[in-house]
């Protein structure tokens, strides 16, 4: 139906008109600007108060229309909603001090109001018939096609200035938002950094407003540093990071409602958005989705191998013992493949018996391999042991959890296979092994 | 729009009815998600729901049908789904967590909209802010009468969540109020929670209709936090909750009808200007009150340093300051008026304005002398912290500060300490 509409949006030979590279140049910087800027408000966990600026924006244009005389200005349109997102803030900060409303219903608060008073005012504009009021809706959901190359050039230039404050206090803001204990304590004006951090944002989702619309604009702010995020541990590689997810979010929005007629743009830069955020939450490297299942993977598989070879060390003493005779002392699922990498790592040497069934024994520095690991589980055995004790009553309250240290993966597969021992009925871990049990003297 | 026929009239009440209604049952949902400090859950479920009342109608639902609920259920159950997911797989804060989840959830709803616009009966402006004023045209007829759909679902919803509430109250309040001791307590904090939840996403769906996916969260979070700022006792705070949305939502239709404008958006603008005023009324800690209270503490001190200075005047025989600043005089005025100061030229103490001011001059030497003994302060230390607290020691204190002192009759200045009760006036002394 909408691909009817629009066979073929870009022919072959076709050079974008010079307003269309200018808008796409202006949206292309604001959404840069939003992903760096938007670090900070994801950081400093002021996201939700980005959002009640973004619905307090409408009231400003609504405001700002009204005192220009009907004229459609964008940048005088623009200052107001930057005015009116501006005492969004300070109404929410004004909250904080005289009342004892918390945070999260001050944020609803202000959100709902300042919407409510902005709907009230466009639509008691549009009811009058004022002449020009009829596009002052698409600020709400976004609405791209009616830029022009100085309108968009203006976005771009505040959009630049955004990104040149936050690299001229790179310094300070970070310190802000990672350690404002620390930096008050250092003298920082940490109360004045934080608010013109919150500005910023303002300012940001202001000039966010005609590609994403006051509903959505702060996806454009939350979104691409969350993205981010998962690829990164480093300040320095997440706001440009960020601010390329949210350049070819806000871009590949645009383009795609330009393309499909009577549709808005926010929704499509921020579905663009989570569609990159979807992806890095999969792949990225080790916070990604695929990066922990493989570690999970990895996990449970070097368990087996070291349980398996315990096993094998014990069946061993006896003269050769069969891959049953192993399998049905490691119970896991895990234990079919653990066997066939130690055949491929060569710790086992194949022993040709009578009546052509397959027996094993461990070779040379097999043995060596899992007489260390005895050793080593011994070892470890006593301390956790004594740690076990330890954990009754002497430890502190600020010990770290398992999970710290350990890692989540690890943890799950300590559990997961802790649960399978049980079923199988072994003893417990870290219970003294009873020879020729399975799973006997592999705990702890 | 102004013609007054009966069936204009109809229309109105029922439009009216309608946003009472809906705005009832959201106050009632949004004073635990108050109290619970979850009003931005209203605000993430109230944009998330959209994408599952589009499918559902697209489903072959009718808007306000029981399809429709479940979808939107459906919907917020994925939003906290979502949630939690970004928070604890991606290391998200749960603000940023929440912002991820209900833009994308909105969009993804915004766009259906859009593309099925000839499929799905939802106008993509009514998603955002509602269109109270069609609701009446859209009637089901019960026992003759013309109902709107919009008013029976809200009223169904108003009902089953009022009953919940009855039902359950014991363990709302408590997994409100402490959820530590309620689990601890066996109770089952996780069902109620997700009670709570499904409440929610239901007052929401109800509300969708009239005013909108955004205003829901004004009809949850304002009337609430309101009530919370006048009363402390929870049940008397959702009853006013529930009677400040049920009001706001009937000013705020009479005036978008008188201004010709929104009726949802002037509904949230009627409610914020209840929690201005609740914000400024609130009895005790309400901005008023503070304001008062520090002002009236200000003319006080004001009152008591003017007396006190005469007094020193006339200790030592000198002239006391003529007021000067506006406070001072109208200080002066007061203290004319109410019989501290003699009336005319010579502006003396009168014996009641010298009784007075002779005890907070004694305060304040008592003070000097008790830091003088006890606190290792140079002397020009001393009068600074004994000018703040002679508006605040009692007779009590005074009495054991004295007997600490044991009959040391000066400050360390080298004045005397005025007495207590000299000189005893008779009853019937009549004031100059």
């Amino acid at each position: 139906m909408i691909l009817a509409v629009v066979d073929d949006p870009f022919p072959a030979g076709w050079i974008p008109p010079y307003n269309t590279l200018v808008v796409a140049a202006g949206v292309a910087s604001v959404g840069f600007a939003a992903g760096v800027v938007g670090c900070f408000a994801v950081l400093r966990r002021r996201a939700l108060a980005g959002d009640a600026a973004a619905h307090a924006t409408l009231l400003g244009i609504g405001l700002a229309f009204l005192l220009g005389g009907g004229r459609r200005d964008l940048p005088l349109l623009l200052a107001g909603a930057l005015a009116t997102a501006i005492a969004a803030l300070l109404g929410l900060v004004l909250i904080g001090r005289w009342t004892r409303t918390r945070d999260d219903a001050a944020t609803a608060i202000v959100l709902g109001v300042s919407f409510g008073a902005g709907i009230t005012l466009l639509s008691g504009i549009t009811a009058r018939g004022i002449p020009g009021s009829a596009g002052l809706g698409q600020f709400l959901l976004g609405h791209t096609a009616g830029l022009t190359a100085a309108d968009a050039t203006i976005l771009g230039a505040v959009s630049l200035l955004a990104v040149g404050m936050v690299a001229l206090f790179l310094k300070e803001s970070t310190l802000v938002a990672f350690d404002p204990l620390f930096a008050a304590a250092s003298g920082w004006p940490v109360m004045l950094i934080d608010y013109a951090l919150v500005v910023l944002v303002a300012v940001m989702v202001v000039v966010g407003l005609p590609a994403a619309g006051a509903v959505l604009v702060t996806a454009l702010v939350v979104i691409p540093p969350v993205t981010a995020r998962q690829w990164t541990d480093s300040v320095g590689v997440m706001l440009p990071l960020a601010g390329m997810f949210g350049l070819v979010a806000a871009l590949s929005g645009v383009a795609v409602s330009s393309a499909v007629p009577r549709m808005p743009t926010g929704p499509l830069v921020v579905i663009a958005a989570s569609v990159l955020l979807t992806v890095s939450l999969l792949i990225a490297p080790r916070r990604g989705g695929l990066a922990r299942w493989l570690e999970a993977r990895r996990t449970v598989a070097a368990w087996a191998d070291g349980r398996l070879l315990e096993v094998a060390l014990r069946l061993d003493g006896d003269g050769p013992f069969t891959r049953e005779q192993l399998l049905a002392r490691a119970p896991g699922a895990a234990a079919d493949s653990a066997f066939k990498r130690l055949v491929r790592s060569a710790a086992l040497e194949p022993v040709v018996t009578r009546g052509g069934t397959h027996a094993w024994r461990l070779a040379v520095w097999g043995r060596e391999l899992a007489a260390e690991r005895s050793r080593r589980v011994a070892a470890w055995t006593e301390v956790l042991e004594a740690a076990r004790e330890d954990a009754r009553g002497h430890l502190t309250i600020d010990v770290p959890s398992p999970e710290a240290i350990l890692g989540a993966a690890r943890m799950k597969a300590i559990r997961e296979l802790a649960a399978a021992e049980r079923v199988a009925g072994g003893p417990r871990p870290g219970q003294p092994g009873q020879p020729g049990q399975p799973g006997g003297g592999a705990g702890g | 729009m102004i013609e007054a026929d009966s069936t204009h009239l109809w229309m109105h009440f029922w439009a009216i009815a309608t946003a009472a209604t809906v705005s009832a049952g959201s106050a009632l949902v949004g004073s635990f998600l108050v109290v619970r400090r979850l009003s931005l859950l209203g605000d993430a479920i109230s944009h998330a729901v959209l994408p599952g009342i589009v499918l559902a109608v697209l489903a072959g639902g009718r808007p306000g049908g029981a399809g429709v609920f479940l979808g939107a259920v459906v919907a917020a159950l994925v939003t906290v789904w979502l949630t939690n997911l970004l928070g604890t797989h991606a290391g998200l804060a749960e603000d940023a967590s929440a912002g991820v989840a209900f833009t994308t959830l909105f969009a993804i709803g915004v766009v259906l909209v859009s593309a099925l616009a000839s499929r799905v009966d939802i106008d993509p402006e009514c998603v955002l802010y509602g269109i109270l004023e069609l609701v009446p045209f859209d009637t089901v007829s019960i026992l003759s009468l013309e109902v709107p759909r919009a008013l029976l679902a809200a009223a169904a919803v108003l009902i089953v969540l009022v009953i919940g509430a009855v039902l359950c109250w014991k363990e709302l309040v408590f997994t409100a109020f402490d959820p530590a001791a309620a689990r601890a307590a066996g109770l089952p904090v996780g069902v109620v929670s997700a009670g709570l939840l499904v409440a929610t996403s239901l007052a929401t769906v109800a509300s969708f209709e009239a005013v909108g996916a955004i205003l829901v969260v004004a009809m949850l979070a304002v009337p609430a936090a309101a009530a919370e700022l006048l009363f402390r006792r929870f049940h008397v705070m959702l009853v006013v909750a529930v009677g400040l949305g049920v009001a706001g939502s009937i000013l705020g239709y009479l005036a978008a009808w008188r201004f010709n404008t929104n009726a949802a958006g002037m509904i949230a603008v009627v409610l914020g200007i209840e929690y201005v005023v609740a914000a400024l009324v609130a009895p005790g800690d309400g901005i008023v009150a503070r304001v008062v209270s520090r002002e009236s503490l200000r003319w006080r001190v004001a009152c008591e340093d003017r007396l006190a200075s005469l007094w020193r005047a006339e200790e030592g025989d000198a002239a006391a300051l003529a007021p000067r600043t506006l406070l001072d005089r109208l200080v002066q005025a007061r203290l004319v008026f109410g019989g501290r100061i003699n009336r005319g030229g010579s502006g003396g103490l009168t014996d009641i304005g010298r009784e007075e001011a002779r005890v907070i001059v004694r305060s304040h030497r008592l003070w000097e002398a008790w830091l003088g003994r006890h606190v290792a302060l140079p002397l020009d230390h001393l009068h600074p912290p004994a000018e703040w607290i002679e508006h605040h020691l009692g007779a009590e204190v005074r009495g054991r500060i004295a007997a600490d002192l044991e009959g040391h009759e000066g400050d360390p200045h080298g004045r005397d300490i005025p007495p207590e009760g000299f000189p005893p006036r008779a009853a019937d002394e009549p004031a100059p």
